[in-house]
C-alpha cells in the first residue's frame, strides 16, 4: 500500500463527531475540534548527541569493570535499571523510557555516520534516501498546526537544508533554526505596510517564475518553499520569545544552547510542529573524556528529564515520539589522552512517548560493554520501530520515487518488539 | 614562548625496562623512605613495588576501592589512597588503617598530607580536612566548583579548580583565605567546561607555588596547549611560566619540583603525544623534552633527588572501532613505569 494524503486527515466521523453543535468553519475554532485535533498528532522530538555520547556514561554504565570509568551507576525509577550517575533527572524519568542496550551500527567515521544513521541506512537502491525528519514530514505531515513539518533547532547558523529530504523533494527539506532563532528578517519591517509588503511578495514571485523557467524545478521549488515557510513562521513569531515563559521553566531546562533550544522545541512541540529535531555538538570526546563527560551530561540530563516530564504533563507523551541519539557510542578502551574514541559496535539510544513502552530496557551487552549480548540492533530497526511507532507500518507503507517503489526502512530489518507499546 | 628544550649535557636518562603496570593509572609516588614506589590504577588498586633492590618486585597490591584510584599520598607513616566513588583509606603497609565510605560524594580528585592531617577535594565541589590518625573530619569548606588539585605546606592548603583558581586555606581549620587567578586554563566551549587546574606544588624551600594545567582550544577532542605557572608565594604575583608548542600537546598533568630548583612535570596530548620535562622557572624553555613513552600522566621524585619514576602510556593507545590484541582480544591499554636517572 502506498501513503497518501488520507491517511493524514481527520476522519470525517470523528470530525463530525467532534464538532458537533458547530457550524461550517466556525468548527475550526471550536475548542472540542481542537483538542480532537491535538489528540490525533503524530510527533517526533529527535536529540540529536553530535559526535556521539558514551553509553558507559549514560544509558548502560558497567561500572567496576575493566572499561568502566571512574563513575557509579544510580539506581533508576524503574527496580532493576540503572543509569550513570550523570544523568540523575533522567534516572527520575526512566518509567517513561525505553532503551535499547543492543545497538551496533555499521560506520565508525562522523562524515559517514551521520548520514547513514539519519537516513536509515537502508540497502543502496541508487537513490539518496530522506533523513529521518524529512521522512516523517512525508508520511505524517504537516499536521493541523499550520507550521514546517521538520524543524530543526541547532547551534549555530540556521537556514533551509533542502538536502535532508534526499529523492523526496527539496519542500521535505529542514528548516533549521540557528541559535534556536527565527530565520533573519522574518518579520516584516514597522515602516512597511502589510500592503507593500504583499506587493513586493507578488514581484517576488513574477522574479521566481521567471528565475525557475530555465533551472532544475528541485533546485528552485526549495527556495519558493522556504519563503513559504518563513511565512508560516511569521504568524507564530511569538513562539521564539522563551523570556516570557516562568523564570522556573528556563532553570530547570537550563541557560546553555541545550537547554534552551529543548525548551523551544517543547514550544515547537506544543505548536503542532511534527517533526523537531534538537542538535548538541561537541559529543566527539577523544580527550579527557570524563571530564567532558562530568560536564555535558548533565547538559543533556536536567532539560531532556524536563521536556519529558512536561510532555507527559500536558498529556502530549500519548502523541510526541521521543528519541535521543547520535551516529554512535564510545569506545570500551580509553585512550591515552584518557578519551574514548568512536564505537558502533555496541551503544545505546533512549527513546519515550508515543508507540513505546514505558521503563523497559531491550537487549544487553556483555559484562565490559565490549559486545552485544543479545540480537544486535541496527539503525534499519529502528527505523522500523520509530515508523512503527508512529503508526506508519513498514510492511504497508512504502514511497514511490519517480515510480520506483522503495521501502521507507531497510527490508531485511525488523522492528524492536520489546519497546513497542 | 617556544617549548623547544635546550641541549642539556645533565638531560634525564631511562634507566632499566619499564614496570609494567597491566592497567593505566593516574599518579606514582615513592615513600618516604624510597623504598616502595605505589601506583594509582584505574582498576580501582593501589599497586606497589619494592624499589630498593636492582629490579622492582611487585608487592602486594591494596584494593577495597572503586571505580578508579584516583588519587594517592604517603604521609610520613602510611599511604593514603582515595577513589573516585568517593572512598578514602589509610594503610599501614598492606594492612587496612582505617576507611571513610564517603569522603566525597563521588569523583574524590586529589589528596594531600600534613604530619597530622589529610586533604580531600572532589567532584562534589567540598574540600576537606581529615585527622591523618583515625580519618575524622576535621573541616570542609564548600567551594561550589569542582575542585581538581591539592597541595600542602603544614600551614597553608592549596586548592585548585575547574575555573582556574588556586584558594589557599589556613590549616587545619581550612579558613579561606587569598587567591592565586589563572584564567587560561580554563574554557567554557559549546557547553563543555574544559580544562582547570590540573596539579600543583610547592617548591622544596616553600617559596612557591606551580600550578599546571593547560590553555584549551576547545572541547570534544580536547585541544589544549600545556601551561606550566609559577607564583611568588611571598608577593602573590606571578613570576614564569612555560607554555608548550601546540594544542597537540595537551595537559600539564603533574609536577614534582626538585630540591635544586629544576622542576620535573609531565605532559600529556593526543595519543602519542606527552613528555617527562625538566624546566628551570624563569627560563622560556625546557632543559629537557623526551622519553620512550608518551601520554605521561605522573612523576613522582625519589626522596633522594637521583632518580625519578614516570608514569605513561603504551603506544598506539587510540582508535575508533574494535581495535584487536595479538590474540584477537579487546585489549586495555596501560601505564608503564619508566625509571629516570635525573
Amino acid at each position: 500500500m502506498l501513503c497518501t494524503p488520507g491517511e493524514h486527515r481527520v476522519t470525517r466521523r470523528k470530525f463530525l463527531g467532534a464538532s458537533a453543535g458547530a457550524v461550517g468553519l466556525g468548527a475550526l475554532a471550536n475548542p472540542a475540534v481542537a483538542d480532537e485535533l491535538k489528540k490525533q498528532r503524530r510527533q517526533v522530538l529527535f536529540v540529536w548527541l553530535d559526535g556521539g555520547m558514551s553509553q558507559l556514561e549514560s544509558w548502560d554504565p558497567k561500572p567496576n569493570t575493566p572499561f568502566g570509568g571512574p563513575f557509579r551507576s544510580i539506581q533508576t525509577s524503574v527496580p532493576g535499571v540503572r543509569v550513570s550517575e550523570l544523568l540523575p533527572q533522567c534516572a527520575k524519568q526512566m518509567h517513561r523510557l525505553a532503551l535499547v542496550r543492543s545497538v551496533s551500527t555499521q560506520d565508525n567515521s562522523h562524515s559517514a555516520g551521520v548520514d547513514r544513521i539519519q537516513r536509515g541506512d537502508p540497502k543502496n537502491r541508487g537513490v539518496t534516501y530522506p533523513y529521518f525528519g524529512s521522512a516523517v514530514a512525508k508520511l505524517v505531515g504537516a499536521g493541523d498546526s499550520g507550521l514546517p513539518p521538520y524543524v530543526w533547532v541547532k547551534p549555530m547558523s540556521g537556514g533551509f537544508i533542502y538536502k535532508h529530504a534526499g529523492f523526496l523533494g527539496p519542500k521535505f527539506g529542514a528548516l533549521a533554526l540557528g541559535d534556536g532563532k527565527p530565520p533573519e528578517n522574518l518579520l516584516r519591517p514597522k515602516d512597511l505596510s502589510a500592503e507593500a509588503d504583499d506587493e513586493r511578495n507578488e514581484l517576488r514571485k513574477l522574479l521566481d517564475k521567471e528565475y525557475a523557467a530555465n533551472r532544475r524545478p528541485e533546485l528552485t521549488e526549495a527556495n519558493t518553499h522556504a519563503f513559504e515557510m518563513a511565512a508560516q513562521l511569521q504568524k507564530k513569531i511569538e513562539l521564539f520569545d522563551l523570556s516570557k515563559l516562568p523564570q522556573k521553566d528556563q532553570d530547570r531546562y537550563g541557560s546553555h544552547d541545550l537547554g534552551r533550544h529543548l525548551l523551544l522545541a517543547r514550544r515547537l512541540l506544543e505548536a503542532g510542529v511534527t517533526f523537531v529535531k534538537v542538535t548538541s555538538y561537541g559529543w566527539d570526546t577523544h580527550g579527557d573524556h570524563f571530564n567532558g563527560a562530568a560536564s555535558l551530561h548533565p547538559k543533556f540530563d536536567k532539560p531532556f528529564a524536563a521536556i519529558l516530564e512536561d510532555l507527559a504533563d500536558r498529556g502530549m507523551l500519548d502523541n510526541v515520539l521521543v528519541i535521543a541519539c547520535a551516529e554512535f557510542g564510545r569506545t570500551p578502551r580509553i585512550n591515552g589522552h584518557i578519551g574514548r574514541d568512536h564505537w558502533p559496535e555496541a551503544w545505546s539510544v533512549a527513546m519515550a512517548g508515543r508507540g513505546i513502552k514505558r521503563g523497559v530496557v531491550a537487549g544487553r551487552t556483555n559484562d565490559t560493554g565490549t559486545d552485544v549480548a543479545t540480537d544486535p540492533v541496527d539503525i534499519g530497526g529502528l527505523f522500523h520501530t520509530w515508523f512503527r511507532a508512529l503508526g506508519v507500518n513498514p510492511e504497508e507503507v512504502q514511497y514511490r520515487n519517480a515510480g520506483q517503489p522503495l521501502p521507507i526502512a531497510h527490508d531485511d530489518m525488523k522492528p524492536v518488539s520489546e519497546v513497542l507499546a | 614562548m617556544s617549548a623547544q628544550p635546550k641541549a642539556a649535557s645533565n638531560a634525564p636518562k631511562e634507566v632499566g625496562k619499564p614496570i609494567a603496570v597491566p592497567v593505566q593509572a593516574s599518579r606514582v609516588r615513592f615513600s618516604p623512605d624510597g623504598k616502595v614506589l605505589a601506583v594509582a590504577c584505574f582498576d580501582a588498586k593501589a599497586r606497589r613495588y619494592d624499589v630498593s633492590g636492582k629490579e622492582p618486585a611487585e608487592l602486594p597490591a591494596l584494593g577495597e576501592h572503586n571505580g578508579w584510584l584516583s588519587a594517592l599520598a604517603f604521609g610520613e607513616e602510611r599511604l593514603f589512597t582515595a577513589d573516585s566513588w568517593g572512598r578514602l583509606s589509610a594503610w599501614d603497609g598492606a594492612t587496612r588503617a582505617w576507611t571513610v565510605e564517603a569522603a566525597h560524594d563521588g569523583w574524590l580528585r586529589a589528596l594531600a598530607v600534613t604530619k597530622a592531617h589529610v586533604f580531600t577535594c572532589g567532584r562534589d565541589g567540598f574540600v576537606r580536612a581529615w585527622s591523618a590518625a583515625d580519618g575524622k573530619k576535621i573541616a570542609e569548606f564548600d567551594a561550589k566548583a569542582d575542585v581538581l588539585s591539592l597541595c600542602a605546606s603544614e600551614s597553608t592548603l592549596f586548592a585548585g579548580d575547574l575555573f582556574g583558581t588556586v584558594r589557599t586555606f589556613e590549616l587545619p581549620a581550612l579558613k579561606p583565605g587569598r587567591a592565586f587567578e589563572v584564567k587560561e586554563f580554563y574554557k567554557l566551549d559549546r557547553i563543555q567546561d574544559v580544562g582547570g587546574v590540573k596539579c600543583l606544588a610547592l617548591s622544596p624551600n616553600g617559596k612557591s607555588l606551580f600550578a599546571g594545567g593547560a590553555e584549551p582550544k576547545g572541547g570534544g577532542f580536547v585541544e589544549c596547549t600545556p601551561l606550566l605557572v609559577a607564583f611568588d608565594l611571598a608577593s602573590g604575583k606571578r613570576t614564569s611560566q612555560w607554555k608548550g608548542a601546540n594544542p597537540a600537546e595537551g595537559f600539564v598533568t603533574d609536577l614534582a619540583p626538585h630540591a635544586d630548583g629544576r622542576v620535573l612535570f609531565t605532559t600529556s596530548g593526543q595519543p602519542g603525544q606527552g613528555k617527562l620535562h625538566v624546566w628551570k622557572p624563569g627560563d622560556a624553555t625546557t632543559s629537557f623534552s623526551g622519553g620512550k613513552l608518551p601520554n605521561c600522566h605522573s612523576v613522582a621524585l625519589h626522596p633522594n633527588g637521583e632518580v625519578a619514576a614516570v608514569s605513561a602510556t603504551n603506544a598506539n593507545s587510540s582508535g575508533n572501532g574494535r581495535v584487536k590484541g595479538t590474540g584477537g582480544d579487546y585489549p586495555n591499554n596501560a601505564s608503564p613505569v619508566q625509571m629516570w636517572k635525573v
